[in-house]
């Protein structure tokens, strides 16, 4: 069977510098993004691999503790990434009382808006939310060739991109009541020939949340500068979840590169003296390598064998390079 | 009288016309105007800030960036919202 090679997406594409990598639970996008991170750092690029997921995993791969630490050095080029969502909502609140306090020059937050501010980090989207607007500064500073986004699995991407559309609609929305309220304000003045308006605070906040969901949601679904993956592995659910999956990303505009096939058990087994057990598990594999074929025929990209111990340290995710893209040099 | 006199006492006829004028024709439309905008501004904050009256609309993250705006209309925003229609409503 023919397999365009990974490698060959990244020489072609060089402007796709925003690289994803999706998929259920558990298939090894995290694996991947490490391992494309190391790929690219070694090939002399500025990398920078950030998890979107509360539950990151990271600083497990790379066996360095760095949430919440910002961008951390793991070797010369390669950057990793875990952001710390409590904290920043903390901050963040933190940073919104003060503004308060300011504004009015209040020696105390009155009860009701407390508690309001309270109320709004407990809510769910709130970490969400926290680390998408910190990714957005992730990308608007800049410094990096590649951006690889360590994607949370495909329900909570789903979430994640369609927040990006669901923000963008709604803060349309209340900016043009916004603009109608100012125009009403321009009326009352010019009626009763006043001078010109105060500026709109709010509208120039609100055009400054629409300038950076429009940022990231952009970048989401570039063609020219985002590759988006997804990791499948040779099982029945996990072939049906993804084609659901790759339709739901299409309605987004998600521009998808291609497949990879991850835990791919070596066919040479089957020769060998093994048990029952492992040939049921290698005939199981060879029917549904054969689905996967038919199913997404064309666009996979490569398929890496099942290794024998898990991903974690270097030595690990060096390998996993190897598996994916052949020659690191 | 003065030159400048004069002129002053013109303009002052010509400013309490102007303001004649603007009371007879125009006052009511400058305060129907104000009204609506007051009226949107109450519905702007529910959009924004609904969750305070149990009505999650918006996701939290960027409602809060907005709320240091809003703290002195919350108060009337929250009597105007949850008050019955009643008598007052006509004097309004």
């Amino acid at each position: 069977m023919i397999r365009i090679s990974l490698s060959r997406i990244f020489e072609e594409y060089p402007d796709r510098r925003y690289i994803m990598f999706g998929g259920k639970g558990g298939l090894g996008k995290t694996t991947f993004s490490a391992a494309t991170a190391y790929y690219l750092a070694k090939k002399g690029k500025r990398v920078l691999v950030f998890s979107v997921d509360p539950q990151a995993s990271l600083s497990d791969i790379f066996k360095q503790d760095i949430f919440g630490k910002g961008a951390t050095e793991i070797m010369p080029n390669l950057y990793a990434q875990e952001i710390d969502a409590d904290h920043r909502v903390k901050e963040y609140q933190q940073e919104i009382r003060q503004k308060i306090l300011d504004m009015y020059g209040m020696e105390q937050i009155p009860d009701e808006i407390e508690s309001y501010i309270q109320a709004a980090a407990a809510e769910p989207a709130m970490e969400e939310s926290a680390i998408f607007d910190e990714v957005v500064d992730i990308v608007v500073t800049g410094g990096f060739d590649y951006y690889i986004y360590d994607l949370v699995p495909l329900g909570h991407a789903l979430y994640y991109l369609s927040m990006a559309s669901v923000y963008d609609a709604w803060i349309d929305k209340i900016t043009n009541l916004r603009t109608q309220m100012r125009e009403y304000d321009q009326v009352a003045a010019t009626i009763k020939r006043e001078k010109t308006l105060d500026e709109d605070a709010i509208l120039n906040e609100l055009l400054y949340i629409k300038d950076r969901i429009n940022k990231s949601s952009s970048i989401l679904t570039d063609k020219a500068k985002t590759a988006f993956f997804f990791v499948l592995t040779g099982e029945e659910m996990v072939i049906k979840d993804t084609v659901k999956a790759a339709e739901l990303f299409a309605k987004f505009d998600v521009p998808l590169s291609g497949y990879i096939i991850n835990r791919v058990l070596p066919k040479e087994l089957i020769n060998q003296n093994i048990p029952e057990y492992l040939k049921n598990r290698l005939t199981m594999q060879e029917h549904y390598l054969k689905v996967i074929d038919e199913q997404f025929a064309g666009q996979i990209l490569a398929s890496v064998p099942e290794m024998e111990r898990d991903v974690t340290g270097m030595a690990m995710i060096e390998k996993m390079a190897r598996a994916m893209y052949g020659d690191l040099s | 009288m003065s030159k400048d006199e004069k002129e002053k006492k013109k303009g002052g006829i010509f400013q309490a016309v102007k303001e004649f004028v603007y009371g007879v024709a125009a006052h009511d439309s400058a305060r129907f105007a104000l009204k609506t905008r007051a009226s949107m501004e109450h519905l702007f904050i529910l959009i924004t800030m609904g969750d305070m009256l149990g009505v999650p609309i918006l996701p939290p993250y960027y409602s809060l960036r907005l709320l240091p705006y809003v703290v002195p209309q919350i108060s009337t925003w929250k009597r105007r919202m949850l008050r019955e229609k009643d008598l007052t409503d006509a004097l309004a």
